[in-house]
């Protein structure tokens, strides 16, 4: 899950890394077991086994019922779940896992080494239909050392190999026979009944409307806190926002407007307890590069002179953001603080435009070359208000340089298949959701351009896909580093894309929920730890 | 027509709907000079700030005028409505007039046609077709115009069939009038009036309609206002700046309620029996 097409609704696939912020603080109050939190979510589930799903909501319930053998701990790093503890070969091609010796799935029966091979298999196998192959394809091949041992040989080094096996590890003893058959997605345990090895166990489905968890009282790691979990299926963030109010959900996020303008009241206050962190999500401005007049670095570089990024930041995220300089969020590893900037300069921007070739205007102020003058077409989807928004304020500070924009707007779905991926644009306001590794070979490689691809804007440049490949085959940090911050160098020259600003992931949960340690990982990572103190419950259950 | 407008005069809540439309058309015309705001440039210092001396009706979240965005958003219902409701005429009167003048199958193929076009809810058509084609003032117009023809299409046949049945169509018959001619300068005529009150009474429904479909983000493209876009914006920061609902709102309350009575008031005075219930 390297990277995913941030969807439509706002924040729908952050990914809550880095530098958090925490309004009051929690007293501290003796644990308890029991209650339930219901949460939120803005769409069903597509399954129950989300190694061959891609949507946030499946992601977001699967991980309270599957392991992986390694997970991201507060800081981002990397810290064993089903594995006690790994050891990686220098060489970086031998990784050797020893498992818990008392992991157990939700059905009794013990987890051993097999069913990681069961995984890998799963994973590689041609008929599974699953987009995160490509980090099992690198693997030579995996061996069952002993029933606490797993032995993997990786053909070349691969600098995500120990993050890819953080995905969910699925039970041979029950999903065997439909994996070799190629009906994963069929298998019963995709929508009722999955059986995993997590803390929270599935008790009851209703499609469209909400799914219930239970505290897996055997769970490794001691039985989670609270006992049961609902996922209530509201999808509309006006909906959730207005249950939120009503307490009929207890956690839940915030758009930039709520959260400042709208949630401020002391009854609200002291319902609920409100987080902010730096989003895993970026927007930006996108061109079709094989557009001649886009394919001019200095058009590209005078359009990024010409926005004013601490007006879009405050004046769609109300401040709530940080201003983009490349693909990578401030203050995480790979980030590199020193490139070049472009800060709201029109006479900068009217200059490299000048160099371009568009010097004259015509009768309605418009830039002209060649006859003709220059306007184009900004499309964003549907249903997000901040990049209509944004698309808005683009349009006001290009029209003062003399270019024409007309916006439109089309539904998520038919933009994404009929326009993005066909190449049928001029310019778009999207955003990437990015997660902890910087590999963001799908994204710039020239190599990525074919339709299904996630390299939209046809970007191609030779030292970009070196450095892209350089720094995913490497599997030292120091050297990884290196090769990415050139490329944010080239990418902050080259502007492929206008950077925008990355939006605080802004979070809320009931503050009877207690055990909430915001970092730089989010909120969500020690969810089994979270408790409600028992004077505060609000529900009984089992 | 001397009656006819004696008995709309009389009428006070016509009169009443007639002055506040022709009010709002003068302000549509004249929003480039009432207009105190640039209403497409973002102002972010000046977001949703409450109505005062320099913003009468306060500001929307890219901190523009809303007063300024609602006179040029009058333009947008207003043109809406003539012009879709003149297509949705000329069609209905067109297929009308054919189906009432000649009967037999053009009649039954006119009709069933109308019968297909009613059976699809109208809004959810618009919506589909509004799907494949790029939303704009002009594709909106047409769309409203070309699904709302059916109502003028029945009542254009119905005053053709007993009309064509009357002696003076008879006897321009009889000394050779062509068919164009008597529809024309004959039949036509007579059958203006219940045209008429359609038009006016499709007036309002189309504004509403493309207030819908703005407000669904289908109507039209930022950073053009249209009341119902203005009212989408609202909906979000109701809470905390009710001007951005309550305006747009109340402006699509009182055109719709203002060419209803209107329309109504035409529909009654043009009729002799309630004319003369009225005396």
């Amino acid at each position: 899950m390297a990277v995913l097409l941030c969807a439509a609704v706002v924040a729908g696939c952050s990914n809550d890394l880095d530098g958090a912020e925490v309004p009051g603080g929690g007293a501290p109050a003796k644990r308890a077991y029991g209650d339930t939190l219901i949460e939120a979510l803005l769409a069903d589930v597509s399954g129950l086994i989300p190694n061959i799903l891609s949507d946030s909501p499946s992601y977001e319930v699967g991980g309270l019922i599957y392991n992986g053998l390694v997970g991201f701990d507060r800081d981002l790093n990397l810290v064993g779940e089903l594995a006690e503890s790994w050891s990686f070969s220098t060489d970086c091609l031998d990784l050797t896992f020893t498992l818990r010796p008392n992991a157990t799935w939700h059905d009794g029966r013990p987890f051993t080494a097999d069913d990681v091979l069961f995984t890998y298999e799963t994973m590689v196998h041609p008929k599974t239909p699953t987009s995160n192959r490509e980090s099992f394809k690198v693997i030579e091949r995996v061996d069952v050392v002993g029933p606490r041992t797993v032995h993997i040989r990786y053909s070349k080094p691969y600098a995500k190999a120990l993050q890819s096996w953080g995905l969910s590890v699925l039970p041979r003893h029950v999903l065997e026979p439909y994996v070799r058959d190629g009906k994963l997605r069929e298998a019963p345990q995709n929508w009722k009944d999955p059986v995993g090895t997590g803390p929270y166990r599935f008790a009851e489905r209703r499609a469209g409307e909400k799914i219930v968890l239970v505290a897996n009282r055997a769970y490794f790691a001691g039985p989670p806190y609270i006992s049961r979990v609902v996922y209530r299926i509201i999808p509309s963030q006006p909906t959730i926002f207005l249950e939120l109010k009503a307490k009929g959900v207890d956690a839940g996020r915030l758009n930039a407007l709520q959260y400042a303008r709208q949630t401020n009241y002391p009854a609200f206050e002291k319902a609920y307890r409100k987080y902010r962190h730096a989003g895993g999500g970026y927007t930006y401005l996108g061109f079709n590069l094989k557009d001649p007049r886009f394919a001019d670095r200095r058009v590209r570089q005078a359009i990024a002179h010409a926005i004013d990024k601490r007006e879009l930041i405050d004046g769609v995220l109300f401040g709530l953001g940080r201003d983009a300089t490349g693909p990578y969020k401030p203050g995480t590893w790979a980030h590199n603080p020193n490139v070049k900037t472009y800060p709201h300069d029109l006479a900068r921007a009217r200059a490299l435009l000048s160099e371009a070739g568009w010097k004259e205007k015509n009768a309605e102020g418009l830039l002209v070359k060649d006859g003709k003058p220059f306007t184009f077409e900004l499309m964003t989807n549907q249903g997000n208000e901040e990049r209509r928004k944004v698309a808005e304020i683009v349009q006001a500070s290009l029209r003062d340089l003399g270019i024409g924009v007309e916006i439109r707007i089309i539904e998520w779905a038919s933009f994404i298949k009929e326009y993005v991926k066909k190449r049928r644009f001029e310019a778009i306001v999207l955003g990437w959701g990015i997660g902890p590794d910087p590999d963001q070979y799908e994204i710039w490689h020239s190599s990525k351009t074919g339709p299904d691809d996630l390299n939209h804007i046809s970007y191609a440049n030779p030292e970009v896909d070196d450095r892209l490949e350089k720094g995913r085959s490497a599997c030292v940090p120091a050297e990884r580093v290196k090769h990415y911050h050139r490329l944010q160098e080239i990418l902050a020259e080259d502007q492929p894309v206008v950077f925008l600003y990355f939006g605080d992931a802004l979070p809320v949960v009931s503050s009877r929920v207690h055990g909430i340690v915001p970092g730089p990982n989010g909120i969500r990572y020690n969810f089994p730890e979270w408790y409600v103190p028992a004077a505060l419950h609000r529900y009984t259950s089992g | 027509m001397h009656a006819f407008w004696r008995s709309l005069a009389r009428n006070r809540l016509a009169i009443a709907g007639g002055v506040v439309v022709v009010c709002l058309v003068a302000a549509a015309l004249l929003a480039p000079a009432l207009a105190p705001w640039d209403p497409h440039r973002p102002s972010i210092k000046q977001a949703l700030a409450a109505p005062s001396a320099a913003h009468p009706l306060g500001t929307d979240q890219l901190g523009r005028d809303v007063l300024s965005r609602m006179l040029y958003g009058a333009r947008v219902s207003l043109a809406v409505g003539f012009v879709s409701v003149g297509i949705a005429t000329i069609v209905g009167l067109i297929l009308g007039s054919l189906a009432g003048y000649h009967g037999g199958t053009v009649d039954a193929v006119v009709m069933r046609f109308v019968d297909l076009m009613l059976v699809f809810p109208s809004f959810f058509l618009l919506l589909a077709v509004l799907a494949f084609l790029r939303p704009s003032i002009w594709t909106i117009m047409a769309v409203i115009g070309l699904t709302s023809w059916m109502r003028v299409a029945r009542l254009v046949r119905a005053e053709f069939l007993t009309l064509k049945e009357r002696e003076f169509v008879i006897w321009s018959h009889a000394i050779g009038a062509s068919t164009l001619r008597i529809i024309w300068r004959h039949i036509l005529p007579n059958a203006i009036a219940p045209v008429l009150v359609a038009m006016t009474l499709g007036i309002p429904a189309a504004i509403l309609t493309e207030s819908g479909l703005s407000f669904l983000g289908l109507g039209v493209q930022p950073p053009h206002a249209s009341w119902g876009n203005i009212l989408n914006e609202g909906k979000d920061a109701i809470e905390i700046a009710w001007w951005l609902s309550f305006y747009p709102g109340l402006a699509i309350l009182v055109t719709v309620l203002s060419y209803n009575l209107l329309g109504e008031g035409i529909r009654d005075a043009l009729d002799p029996r309630l004319r003369q219930r009225g005396r």
